[in-house]
């Protein structure tokens, strides 16, 4: 497929080769490093936008109606 | 450890929120007024400034940057305080950042009226706003940047990561695609030319869409979401994933608007491959999304913000199956110049960028005012109007797409077109555009709600400018064996950088290199030639009136276009088009063959009224073209400006000898006019210039064999 996607192109072969391999590599690395993560860095990690739970408007703050 | 007690800037926060909701009605105003102008040309009262063609980028720079930009800075500066537990890293670069961005979208609407365009879709701002723009950029990027540096959590949460790709990509792709050469104040010419230029521009254009109103929305969405729902996110290794997918695969797709195009046709298969593989790290996040909400679905029907947020997600879902779905090129033949992308485009603005930002909004201006929403009942008023705007507006275009598209498309048993007169097409979709217009008033009508809300909200509050928060230190509570460790955390930033700029450059190195190296990707043709000087200035009129807004000059090998327009068109016309001028979307006939298709008389009245030549057409009327002047004083600077990246004008060509070739021609224009009963028009008229633009498009492959003209009266009906 990719061999005739750049069949226009010179030096073909490589450019296709070299492509998939970065694009394969990459991929494989995220997937690798992400399932790698400790679960307790996972939890961590997705509390943060929890964390500073500042003063949301609360039912009955009625400092100014 | 030591816990330190710092301050998070509202104030700015405020500042952008407020310029949000401005420049939101600004730039849905201009938009309805050129929706109306489809239906009801004299909507434009005939004044030049707001004709459809300088109106519609007015409309879409004022919405994508003025809009969504203030929006994404709006969260971006609230949310990145509090998860990096840090105030912003100078107070002075955030109002740098607010106020050079604001006058940048001042000037944007004020040149674009002006016509002061270099036409490149959502690039059209010239060379001075530019480099403005870059600075500002920079501005942005380094407080981000240091703002994280100095933070006090040392895990950067997945909406950072959206954020530092936000600011590099859209440098980088800034700075590519606006790469031009000055001819004047405000003038520039793209330093690429036809095929290169158009490659650069979509991979511009798609990744402008990609990087500006796509990722920064992502990071928003993972914090404001689970803020809203009480909630962590549903997967957050999902969403790492996410990230580095859609980084990586986002920058390869830009090819897929140029499909059936003059681009080689490696580069399209290219573009359309990666765009396939979108979907996955699309609806990764958007399912990511929408899981995060289980089991608070019953906070949905209560709370409005909420509400915009699951359809703004949702919205993001469907645009981005839809995407894909529109990048496969035989889908793309039917979709593309049509309606359906407008339909496209608008269900992710309208949608996923509109109702995220009203979520934001609403989120926002109870906090910022310690107090709470003015009335939830009139958010849900506005809830329901935005979504029945928005299926106003997008189920009438689909039908016009699919009509028109199929319209173009349709041959009679013997083998002619259906409808040849591409008027016929246009007529029959006129009142599709009346319902698009009740669409986008009824979203209009929802957003002055909004804002009434929120200032009513704000006025029954008290703003809080700072507020006051604690945390710990990273480094300084550390011992000597700790410090190798939290500085190599503090370098992760940096690395995330590094490794973002990697993965989005490798998509654009691999597309755009061979473009420009190998030669045999544009094949030369021999008969093509510069524009000449009357031309050129006629080029640059057709720039000016927005012209490309509705016209395409790019035929695409398929039988119904060669049968409609004449020969498709080849990569070697266009390399002397500096900027290239291919178009996105036909709502009048794609011009590329126009040349001596018609009398020149013929043009002189159909731009003088075009109702007088083509019955019901929706084009404007261009009166100011035959009494305005064309400024010939620019012609040297613009002529030495197209030599210096390329067109080969002979040294010393523009101080004398092309002002002579130009009256030459302009005579040779108002003969012709005689000759069609046109006998008052000044041969130093702006329309002359026009006229010879026009009669030259796509004339030069049939220079070579003499005598070939006639070729391109398949279409018997010279209507427009």
């Amino acid at each position: 497929m990719i061999k005739n996607v750049l069949s226009d192109l010179g030096g073909v072969g490589l450019y296709g080769v070299i492509s998939i391999c970065i694009f394969f590599a990459f991929f494989t690395g995220a997937l690798i490093w992400t399932f790698a993560q400790r679960k307790s860095l996972m939890n961590t990690m997705e509390l943060l936008p929890l964390a500073d739970d500042e003063t949301p408007a609360q039912e009955g703050d009625s400092r100014h109606e | 450890m030591k816990i330190e007690t710092f301050k998070y800037d509202n104030r700015i926060v405020r500042a952008f929120a407020i310029a949000t909701i401005i420049w939101g009605l600004v730039g849905m105003c201009a938009g309805l007024l050129a929706a109306v102008q489809l239906f009801w040309p004299a909507a434009n009262l005939n004044l030049q400034f707001v004709s459809f063609g300088r109106l519609r980028p007015l409309h879409t720079n004022a919405v994508i940057f003025a809009f969504v930009g203030n929006g994404m800075f709006m969260g971006i500066y609230y949310s990145l305080q509090r998860l990096c537990k840090a105030r912003m890293f100078s107070d002075k670069l955030s109002w740098i950042n607010f106020w050079g961005w604001n006058a940048i979208i001042v000037a944007a609407a004020i040149t674009l009226p002006l016509g002061l365009t270099t036409s490149k879709e959502y690039a059209e701002l010239e060379w001075p706003i530019d480099i403005a723009i870059a600075l500002i950029w920079v501005a942005f990027t380094v407080n981000l940047l240091g703002t994280i540096i100095r933070r006090r959590e040392k895990h950067l949460y997945v909406a950072i990561w959206f954020y530092i790709a936000t600011a590099l990509t859209v440098a980088v792709l800034h700075i590519v695609n606006s790469m031009e050469m000055p001819a004047g104040p405000f003038k520039s010419y793209s330093m690429y030319a036809g095929v290169q230029d158009a490659l650069v521009q979509w991979w511009y254009g798609h990744n402008a869409v990609a990087f500006f109103l796509t990722t920064p929305y992502l990071g928003l969405m993972y914090y404001f979401l689970p803020k809203a729902a009480n909630r962590p996110v549903f997967s957050y290794r999902l969403s790492i994933i996410h990230f580095w997918a859609l980084i990586f695969i986002y920058i390869w797709a830009g090819p897929h608007h140029l499909l059936y195009t003059a681009l080689p046709d490696w580069a399209q298969s290219l573009g359309m491959v990666f765009s396939l593989m979108l979907i996955a790290p699309s609806w990764g996040g958007m399912l990511n999304g929408l899981l995060t909400l289980r089991g608070a679905w019953d906070k949905v029907r209560q709370d409005p913000m909420l509400k915009f947020m699951v359809v703004a997600v949702t919205a993001y879902g469907m645009a981005t199956l839809e995407g894909p779905m529109l990048a496969i090129k035989s889908v793309n033949s039917l979709s593309h110049y049509t309606d359906w992308t407008i339909a496209h485009v608008h269900t992710g603005a309208l949608g996923w960028n509109g109702f995220l930002t009203f979520s934001m909004l609403y989120y926002l201006f109870p906090r910022l005012y310690r107090t709470q929403l003015y009335s939830v009942k009139l958010a849900n008023w506005h809830f329901w109007l935005g979504l029945l705007g928005i299926m106003f507006y997008v189920i009438p275009m689909y039908c016009s797409g699919l009509t028109q598209g199929l319209m173009w498309k349709q041959f009679t048993k013997d083998g002619f077109l259906q409808y040849p007169n591409f008027l016929e097409t246009v007529l029959q979709i006129v009142p599709l555009y009346r319902l698009r217009a009740i669409g986008g008033s009824l979203y209009i009508l929802g957003t002055i709600m909004c804002a009434y809300n929120l200032y009513r909200t704000a006025k029954g509050g008290s703003f809080e400018p700072d507020t006051e928060a604690q945390a710990a230190a990273i480094a300084d509570d550390a011992g000597a064996p700790k410090e190798k460790g939290h500085r190599w955390l503090e370098s992760k930033p940096i690395l995330l950088t590094v490794l973002a700029v990697v993965a989005i450059a490798i998509g654009g190195v691999v597309e755009m290199v061979p473009m420009f190296l190998i030669k045999n990707n544009v094949p030369t043709i021999s008969s093509v030639k510069p524009y000449t000087p009357l031309e050129v200035l006629g080029r640059d009129l057709y720039i000016r009136e927005g012209c490309v807004g509705c016209h395409s000059q790019m035929i695409r090998p398929l039988r119904s276009e060669t049968e409609r327009y004449g020969e498709y068109s080849k990569a070697g016309e266009f390399v002397f088009d500096h900027p290239f001028l291919w178009g996105s979307k036909r709502t009048g006939p794609d011009l590329h063959r126009v040349g001596g298709k018609y009398p020149d008389a013929w043009h002189y009245k159909h731009m003088e009224d075009p109702r007088s030549t083509s019955p019901g057409s929706i084009m404007p009327q261009y009166t100011w073209l035959l009494t305005q002047k064309l400024d010939t004083n620019a012609l040297p600077a613009r002529l030495s400006a197209l030599r210096k990246i390329g067109v080969p004008y002979p040294a010393g060509f523009e101080n004398g000898p092309a002002q002579a070739d130009l009256a030459a021609q302009a005579a040779k224009v108002v003969a012709n006019l005689r000759i069609g009963s046109v006998s008052n028009a000044p041969p130093d008229s702006e329309i002359i210039g026009l006229i010879a633009y026009l009669q030259r498009l796509g004339t030069d492959i049939k220079s070579a064999p003499k005598a070939a003209a006639p070729a391109l009266s398949s279409n018997p009906s010279p209507k427009s």
